[in-house]
């Protein structure tokens, strides 16, 4: 398997040809409705990428709000690229030591999904070449680019699709690696390296979906997949993987087909009026519709089509997935398992209409837009066909169970013709080099100066380093606060934060962090305590010392600490004198569930090292 | 490995052929392959635009110890279109339509790095493939420039054109134009043409069609059905009526003005609504607007270039518009406010009154009347000569001005001519709503 990685990172500068703040909001204050076709490039030709959306011809809903202006909504041209979001692009070239060109220029890059009001999105190459290194072994960058980011689809409905226009030109910078990446482990350490040199320039936005990876897999003997916008960095690894079973599985049947003489039939035929008995399930709600169910005859797929030994993919599914991209909700084959709907003996009366015999198989396409049938059968019988051929060049959505779905066919370089609107950026030397002289230190130096210098344990600096912490540690400490203590909270207690169901996500700012330990720090609690703080934080408490009290953890003072402690060590005098020193360990225990996190835990033990002490020299020997 | 450098690199790449494969290495050892392209007009000195494999286009400055050779391959870029299926003549009924350039008619140039008209019947059909089959369409190239070029000399040519194709048998007449002076033309067909048997629509587009979002293709869709409505004999402007590409406005010719650089919605009707809306299901019409003549039209020319349109500006020295106000017949003043100039412009307004020339006023509000009763300063210019022309748009009181001062001989029979209503250009009344 080669594994080639796209990394997308959004970048915390205003958008990138208009002043709009690069934020996301749930506001809207004016809707509009576009229809997109394709234009031809400067060689005129138009992309298939391209076109294949164009064919669904829907209409696109868009809601702006105050994070746009003219410019998103396409009513305006663009303003000139963001000088700051070029400096972020060219920082990134120069720690990956790749070559800058010396004139940027921004392209259209056709996309007529409706995610871009201008139907393209803006793109410049600004450097290529370069590497990074990631346990050792050295993986080559092809290209550094900078980029606009596409609108939110919120929703869509027959025909029409939604998208809110918040994030649409937002900067991305696109950094693509070559095809060097051997596993989905590797793939993952590789996106976490470039992920955390993105956040060493202190440029980038963070949250979900503010950095995302796109992946191109091809197998031996396979054709190259893209993966695009996968949002979990911890299922990176399992789509390049389950991917590679998916070619493995699409060869293998290849094969198989190829032993078999099998062959597609291209012309669908209309069996409507044949499954007019059928009462339930989709096939008779279409023929109920007045719509119409078209049959296609797969000859020698009988078998292929459904579940096979060692994987869960299955050709099957490859085929549903053209008909719901055509629009409907997928079809129905012959190697599903009979059901009530549709019986055994159902299915054999129309393989008889459709002249099949048992090494045969058919694919039901049912709607009830006669049109759109048509459009999805010819997508199936397409699709089918390729099975002949191996593995289709595609693009796939990533889904949230690790499997992928299609998307749509590969765009090829047609895609790209200039966008004259936007002046070229010439990149002198000088500009290089005042870059050059202030370099972000790389992650590996900030990873040990956090550990030599502050006594950050190796892990947590790890964590603070390749994840999304960095930043607030260094505010914090420069605060006053201790390193570990603010290492602590922000890797481990807040992560592990239980949040109340139906609250909303947690999301403290730097300034109640700065409350929590400053309270921490007073003795106000204890640091057993913090993560009940922290979820009364998170169940709503309005400040740091509310949360203290509706957690119960006010600190337990001297006195009350002593007399519990001297409490439980007469309650429990048998043990003490028994075990003596030993006792220590399972009162402390009970000690301490006792006062819940009201004192340090240090504090407590010395106090019941001294009652104990105290005890046995009191007692009878 | 490519060639050790002879004298300049840059001297051979910098005339090789738009299209030519090459690879190159540069001074820092670097080495690219691609293909040459166009540069873009702002692009700086000794810079090579090379489209890369990946599609993408860079920038690379020529040093004199580049290295370079040039590779076989197909050129591919700009080569020609294959010229799609021409549309068919429509001797008898259908729609003309009629180019003058502009960014409906216009793609980018990949040679300058901006848009540029195109005139070619084939290149126009190309961008807008459902033209044929909406119905009978013939199209005719008139003028090849954009609009900012265009001249009243311009409008009578047009005018011509519209007679032509009535002529020959159209229903209506759709006229493709750059969007910049629509509202001059649109205004000057509306004197110029008179007893129209059926619509003349001005159409453009504010983003040019080679852009998926273009709003060139739903704005000329749009117009076509406009110009088939047996309802209207007059001259109206097609335009989005707001940002979306499923209503359109339908416009008197001289009530529009392009109000925005850039919205698709730029097009607005001033002092009361448009004549009318267009939607996927109908055109919505005013019952003000104009009946289709019995005909046959004709060309109500000509036009007297000696008319002129001068705005009016705080410290606009005297002096200077007199010089102005030299050698021309008459002066179309957008004022201040309710038709105002300072006080210092009143003695050439008089002189040039006493001369002959007309001195018409508007306002520089570009929505609502000029009325010269209710300042000093009013009935002073009333006093002077000044003719107030109500609510007429500047540009609308030029084209006007143009044509009365082609219509008659004496300054007072400009002046009757200029008040006198011709194309339905007075709003008699401006209701509440219709303001912003």
């Amino acid at each position: 398997m080669k594994v080639g990685l796209e990394v997308h990172q959004q970048l915390a500068t205003s958008k990138l040809f208009c002043a709009c703040p690069s934020e996301l909001t749930e506001t809207t204050n004016a809707t509009f409705a576009r229809r997109l076709r394709p234009a031809s490039g400067e060689e005129r030709t138009v992309d298939a990428a391209a076109a294949f959306q164009a064919s669904r011809g829907l209409l696109y809903r868009y809601e702006s709000g105050p994070a746009n202006c003219l410019v998103e909504a396409d009513e305006e041209p663009p303003r000139p690229l963001n000088d700051q979001a070029l400096d972020v692009a060219l920082t990134m070239a120069l720690l990956l030591g790749a070559r800058v060109v010396d004139e940027i220029e921004t392209m259209r890059k056709i996309v007529v999904d409706g995610s871009n009001t201008t139907g393209f999105q803006r793109t410049a190459l600004v450097a290529v070449g370069g590497h990074v290194e990631v346990g050792g072994r050295r993986h080559e960058i092809l290209s550094i680019a900078l980029e606009e980011d596409a609108a939110r689809k919120v929703g869509s409905s027959a025909g029409e699709v939604a998208y809110r226009l918040d994030r649409l030109g937002i900067p991305l910078i696109e950094i693509a690696t070559g095809p060097s990446i051997a596993s989905g482990a590797e793939a993952r350490e590789v996106a976490q390296e470039i992920g955390a040199l993105l956040r060493a320039t202190r440029r980038v936005r963070r949250g979900i979906g503010t950095i995302r990876e796109d992946l191109n897999v091809s197998t031996e003997g396979g054709r190259r997949i893209e993966v695009k916008g996968v949002q979990e960095l911890r299922l990176l690894g399992e789509y390049a993987d389950r991917e590679e079973a998916r070619q493995k599985l699409l060869l293998r049947l290849r094969d198989e087909l190829v032993r078999r003489g099998a062959r597609v039939e291209p012309a669908p035929i209309d069996v409507t009026g044949e499954l007019a008995d059928l009462s339930q399930g989709p096939l008779a709600a279409a023929v109920r519709g007045r719509g119409v169910v078209l049959a296609l005859r797969l000859l020698g797929f009988a078998g292929l089509l459904g579940p096979q030994p060692g994987t869960d993919e299955r050709l099957g599914r490859e085929l549903a997935d053209q008909a719901r991209a055509a629009g409907l909700g997928g079809l129905v084959h012959s190697d599903e398992p009979p059901d009530p709907s549709f019986s055994e003996e159902r299915r054999k009366r129309l393989r008889v209409y459709l002249q099949l015999t048992a090494a045969d198989a058919f694919a039901l396409i049912a709607d009830h837009s006669r049109e759109r049938a048509g459009r999805a059968a010819a997508a199936v019988a397409a699709r089918a066909a390729a099975a002949l051929e191996g593995v289709p060049g595609e693009t796939r959505d990533p889904l949230p169970d690790g499997r992928t779905r299609f998307s749509r066919p590969l765009p090829g370089r047609d895609r790209l013709y200039p966008e004259t609107d936007v002046p070229p950026v010439p990149v002198p030397d000088e500009r290089l080099e005042r870059l050059r002289a202030r370099l972000p230190e790389r992650p590996s130096a900030t990873r040990s100066r956090l550990e030599r210098e502050q006594g950050v344990p190796a892990e947590l600096a790890g964590q603070l380093v390749y994840g999304n912490e960095l930043d607030r540690f260094e505010e914090l400490v420069g605060r006053g606060h201790p390193p570990l203590a603010v290492a602590r909270l922000l890797t481990q207690e807040l992560p592990g934060t239980v949040v109340p169901s139906g609250a909303p996500p947690f999301e403290p700012t730097v300034e109640t962090l700065d409350e929590l330990l400053g309270a921490l720090a007073r003795g106000q609690f204890s640091k057993e305590g913090t993560p009940k703080v922290l979820g009364q934080l998170a169940a709503g408490a309005p400040s740091v010392g509310e949360a203290v009290v509706r957690s119960g953890l006010a600190a337990a003072d001297s006195g009350e600490l002593a007399r519990v402690v001297d409490r439980i060590v007469q309650e429990q005098i048998g043990l003490v004198r028994e075990r003596r020193e030993a006792a220590f360990s399972p009162l402390m225990g009970d000690v301490m569930r006792e006062l819940r996190g009201r004192r340090d835990g240090r504090e407590v033990a010395d106090e019941l090292r001294r009652a104990i002490a105290k005890a046995l020299a009191d007692g009878p020997h | 490995m490519p060639a050790p450098p002879e004298g300049d690199p840059w001297d051979t790449l910098r005339s090789l052929p738009f299209g030519q494969h090459l690879e190159i290495t540069d001074e820092r050892g670097v080495r690219w392959s691609g293909t040459v392209i166009p540069p873009h007009d702002l692009s700086s000195p000794r810079t090579l635009t090379l489209k890369l494999e990946t599609g993408y286009n860079v920038g690379l400055r020529v040093g004199p110890s580049a290295a370079f050779r040039l590779l076989e391959g197909p050129r591919t870029a700009g080569l020609p279109a294959a010229a799609p299926p021409g549309a068919r003549a429509a001797p008898h009924g259908g729609v003309e339509i009629l180019t003058t350039g502009g960014t409906i008619a216009s793609r980018v140039d990949y040679e300058t790095g901006g848009v540029r008209p195109v005139s070619d019947e084939a290149d126009i059909l190309a961008f807008y493939p459902d033209l044929a089959s909406s119905g009978e369409v013939r199209i005719t190239p008139v003028l090849d420039v954009l609009s900012e070029n265009i001249t009243p000399a311009d409008w009578i040519a047009l005018a011509g054109k519209v007679v032509e194709a009535f002529g020959r048998g159209a229903e209506g007449v759709v006229i493709a134009h750059g969007t910049d002076t629509m509202g001059f033309t649109a205004a000057g067909l509306s004197f110029l043409l008179t007893d129209l048997p059926g619509p003349v629509v001005l159409v453009g587009a504010q983003r040019s069609p080679d852009r998926p979002s273009s709003d060139g293709p739903s704005n000329l869709y749009a117009a076509v059905r406009v110009a088939r409505d047996r309802r209207i004999g007059e001259v109206v402007v097609v335009m989005h009526e707001g940002p979306s590409d499923d209503r359109f406005a339908i416009h008197r010719g001289t009530w529009v003005r392009k109000m925005h650089s850039s919205r698709r919605d730029a097009f607005e009707s001033r002092n009361g609504p448009p004549l009318g809306t267009i939607d996927a299901k109908d055109v919505h019409l005013l019952p003000t607007v104009r009946a289709p003549s019995a005909g046959p039209p004709r060309v109500d020319g000509p036009l007297d270039g000696r008319g002129a349109l001068l705005a009016f500006y705080p410290g606009l020295p005297a002096s200077r518009a007199r010089a102005f106000a030299e050698g021309m017949r008459g002066i179309v003043l957008a004022g201040t406010g309710l038709g105002h100039v300072a006080a210092e412009h009143f003695s050439w307004i008089r002189e040039a009154s006493a001369r002959g020339v007309v001195v018409a006023m508007t306002t520089q509000c570009l929505e609502g009347i000029v009325d010269p009763y209710v300042y000093a300063t009013g009935r002073d210019l009333l006093r002077a000569g000044v003719v107030y022309l109500d609510d007429l748009l500047p540009e609308t009181a030029y084209a006007k001005l143009l044509w009365s001062l082609g219509h008659a001989s004496t300054p007072d029979g400009v002046r009757e001519l200029l008040l006198r209503d011709r194309a339905g250009e007075f709003h008699r009344r401006r209701p509440m709503e219709a303001t912003p």
